[in-house]
């Protein structure tokens, strides 16, 4: 099912050719990722990655690309590594290639690196790398941030790259936190990866809400009002991983209800029913 | 030079409408050199003033009580976000202090027993010079384990007898015995495991995570400390808060010492006769004073002092809180056992450890410092364990249960390990050791450790490490990486270098240990 919907998200559909060319399909995914540092402006490492000629030419240190061997291929490997990496490409704070970008540029790689011929775009299918979280924060950061301020709760980044999404706290003051509030967050909804809602007035009725946040990875209700009814609110959640419900009384209906999350891998109910 | 004569209009000692002077009004000081000034009060002072400002409005809400998270403006000017996503949100690191033996707990060496008073063979020893408590000694006799192991859980592992309770939870463990430092002596190995660097002044652990990722729960200390009331009177390991001190970082991130009495944090509560709204008067006072203080001479020592204030407000209502353990289910005393109705023991403390963790308290320390077993080893490590082997299972447990310790670090061990060979006269029941740097052991569990492994091996002496050492660095740099961070890209600029917890030397995240 999670891979279905990648293959979806990645726009290729492996199985039969999709015939592309450097000029219409790779120059534009190294255009909107590399150029900035490594084009006609700046050449970090001596590398530009502008011309069809230029990503052959390579850097400094050498080749970035081994016609027919992605693998083995200086430039994919820094756009697949763990975005944490030093060697991570795109740098600083920009937002990884996202899977199809990547598969473009791993089947170009592996049909050899033609300049004009075309090549198999999906023959590979889309990378095999995680998906990203949520979308870009940074656009909506200060919205969010300040949306949450009027609320009395915080969204933060989970970190600095900029598509782990944004953390909902509510510990400083979990009672300033209920049902209302989780539903005026739904303008920034779509950032939320990680809602902590442990001790706050949230009921049943702000599960509504929250069932709409469909990037929800974390979710904690820690002695919460909410019962099985508020856990069946949550059945869209396709990406939900870990669900705390110590100290509710959500009973064995809603563990049922939990169970039928499709990437829910653990949940706790100590001190429940 | 020539004689200026003063010109009246800008003798620095003119009144500028109740302004001091500044290096501006001074005579004598060539233009340039007013430039630079100019140039830095602007980049270094304005930033501050900046934050300082923003702390006030901070303070202002606060007195409200309307929207308390405004300090986290303040607290998010520096970037406190994580440099990856993070799989630890908290630590609660059990810091047993004057180095527990790792022959009696965690580094099994059956092959002694066959060896009992045998000289430690010089080919192990390998010339290393031992300290002035055993280097006159005659002899250095092989002192077994007095307790014995089994093997205990589904990754059926060495456990001591020392640890029933433990034992049971071994299976979430993730137990490092090739832990090595270059101290052997207590203060400089503490501060180097607490701090990174065994000369004082350098931030602690506690301290980079408080300054790297800011608070969870603005309304308490984001590190605390707690020690423990000692069970065995000898061999009694000194503390001073050094160790949990933020170094050259701002004084903000150092812990806040819980105390074990009945206050836990002094003077929280109003005098008598004073209310809750003189109080906030009196705060709001003071910080207005300060803040004209900073106006003026632009030292962010102020800001300091300004959060230290508005921070002792809010604990106000938030220790009393935190401390009322009325709430508690009875299966907790059940699983921390009795002790823990009792301020100021380790038990007390691991239930507090998990209330502050559960609160958002980035980072807990609790010290028990009776470990360092010179002599009457058997006795006292018995004591010792007693003391604090079911609390620490109650605190796996109980994090466990709740889904916490999917992101606290839980993190036992002390600051090296302890000869092989007897200190003083060795008798079947009865011996002592020494210090020992070159191994020791720790474990990790939890926030993405692997669970039930053993990583690292040591000789059949414990004396040496054969396969897989973790330096203390090693060890700082793994934490790090659970909370986020690239040990080398956490840094703060002091003395002209960019400072880190982990200094110059080349440390390694462990990935080996981790999930």
């Amino acid at each position: 099912m999670r891979l279905a919907c990648l293959l979806l998200l990645a726009g290729a559909s492996p199985g039969w050719a999709e015939p592309a060319t450097f000029a219409d399909r790779v120059a534009p995914v190294l255009e909107h990722n590399c150029t900035k540092c490594h084009g006609a402006t700046k050449q970090k490492a001596g590398l530009r990655l502008d011309s069809h000629a230029a990503v052959l030419a390579g850097s400094k240190d050498g080749e970035v690309v081994k016609p027919g061997d992605a693998m083995a291929s200086e430039l994919f490997r820094r756009i697949t590594l763990p975005p944490a990496d030093d060697d991570f490409m795109p740098s600083g704070d920009r937002p990884p290639l996202s899977p199809a970008e990547i598969a473009v540029l791993e089947n170009w790689i592996a049909a050899g690196t033609p300049a004009t011929d075309s090549f198999d775009a999906a023959r590979l299918g889309p990378a095999v790398v995680a998906p990203p979280a949520a979308p870009d924060y940074r656009p909506r950061l200060a919205e969010a941030t300040e949306l949450a301020r009027t609320l009395g709760v915080r969204l933060v980044p989970r970190s600095r790259v900029p598509t782990d999404g944004l953390v909902l706290r509510t510990a400083s003051a979990p009672a300033a936190c209920d049902d209302a509030v989780l539903a005026k967050l739904a303008p920034v909804a779509g950032l939320i990866v990680d809602a902590e809602l442990a001790r706050t007035r949230v009921t049943d009725k702000g599960l509504e809400a929250v069932g709409r946040w469909s990037n929800l990875a974390h979710l904690d209700l820690t002695r919460t009002a909410v019962t099985s009814d508020g856990v069946a609110q949550l059945a869209s959640l396709g990406r939900l991983e870990t669900l705390n419900l110590t100290g509710t009384r959500v009973d064995g209906r809603g563990l049922t209800l939990a169970g039928k999350l499709p990437a829910l891998r653990r949940v706790w109910t100590f001190g429940g029913p | 030079m020539p004689d200026i004569p003063p010109d009246p209009a800008a003798h620095p000692c003119s009144d500028h409408g109740g302004e001091h002077p500044t290096v501006l009004d001074l005579p004598h000081v060539p233009l340039s050199l007013k430039q630079e000034w100019l140039e830095r009060e602007t980049r270094r002072h304005f930033l501050a003033r900046g934050s300082k400002a923003l702390a006030w409005a901070g303070l202002a809400t606060i007195l409200g009580r309307s929207a308390p998270h405004l300090l986290a403006d303040v607290a998010a000017l520096p970037d406190r976000r994580p440099q990856f996503a993070p799989k630890a949100k908290r630590a609660i690191y059990l810091f047993m202090a004057g180095a527990p033996s790792q022959f009696e707990t965690w580094d099994y060496k059956p092959k002694l027993s066959g060896m009992f008073a045998q000289n430690l063979p010089e080919s192990v020893r390998g010339g290393q010079v031992l300290t002035g408590m055993t280097a006159s000694q005659s002899a250095l006799p092989i002192a077994p384990s007095f307790f014995k192991f089994a093997r205990r859980g589904q990754s059926d592992r060495w456990v001591s007898e020392l640890f029933p309770w433990t034992g049971k939870v071994v299976d979430e463990l993730c137990v490092i015995r090739s832990l090595y430092t270059e101290a052997i002596n207590h203060e400089p190995a503490i501060l180097s495991i607490t701090t990174g660097n065994m000369f004082p002044g350098k931030p602690s652990l506690g301290s980079w995570l408080a300054y790297g990722l800011g608070a969870i729960n603005e309304e308490l200390p984001t590190f605390v400390v707690m020690t423990s009331k000692i069970p065995v009177k000898t061999n009694v390991q000194a503390l001073s808060n050094r160790l949990w001190s933020s170094g050259f970082l701002s004084p903000e991130y150092s812990a806040v010492a819980l105390r074990s009495g009945s206050e836990p944090v002094l003077y929280l509560r109003d005098p008598k006769g004073v209310g809750r709204d003189v109080r906030r008067a009196m705060i709001a006072g003071v910080n207005e004073l300060n803040r004209q203080l900073f106006e003026h001479v632009g030292d962010p020592e102020i800001n300091t002092r300004i959060a230290q204030y508005e921070m002792a407000f809010r604990m106000q209502t938030s220790v009393p809180e935190l401390t009322d353990f009325s709430d508690e289910p009875a299966s907790t005393w059940d699983l921390y056992g009795p002790r823990a109705r009792e301020p100021g023991t380790y038990a007390y403390n691991c239930l507090m450890a998990r209330r502050l963790a559960e609160r958002g308290v980035r980072f807990t320390q609790i010290f028990l410092r009776t470990w360092d077993n010179h002599t009457n080893l058997p006795a006292n490590i018995r004591t010792m364990c007693e003391d604090s082997d079911q609390p620490t299972y109650g605190l796996i447990t109980d994090l466990k249960r709740r889904g916490m310790l999917e992101d606290t670090l839980v993190i036992w061990g002390g600051e090296f390990g302890r000869t092989v060979y007897s200190q003083g006269r060795l008798q079947p029941d009865n011996y002592g050791r020494d210090h020992h740097p070159r191994c020791f052991s720790m474990w990790m569990c939890g926030a993405g450790t692997r669970p039930g492994i053993s990583y690292g091996e040591t000789d059949d002496f414990s004396y040496n490490i054969v396969k897989d050492p973790v330096h203390v660095r090693d060890l700082h740099a793994t934490i790090l990486h659970q909370f986020g961070f690239d040990h080398k890209k956490l840094t703060f600029k002091f003395q002209g270098l960019d400072q880190r917890l982990t200094g110059v030397l080349p440390a390694r995240v462990i990935r080996e240990i981790l999930t």
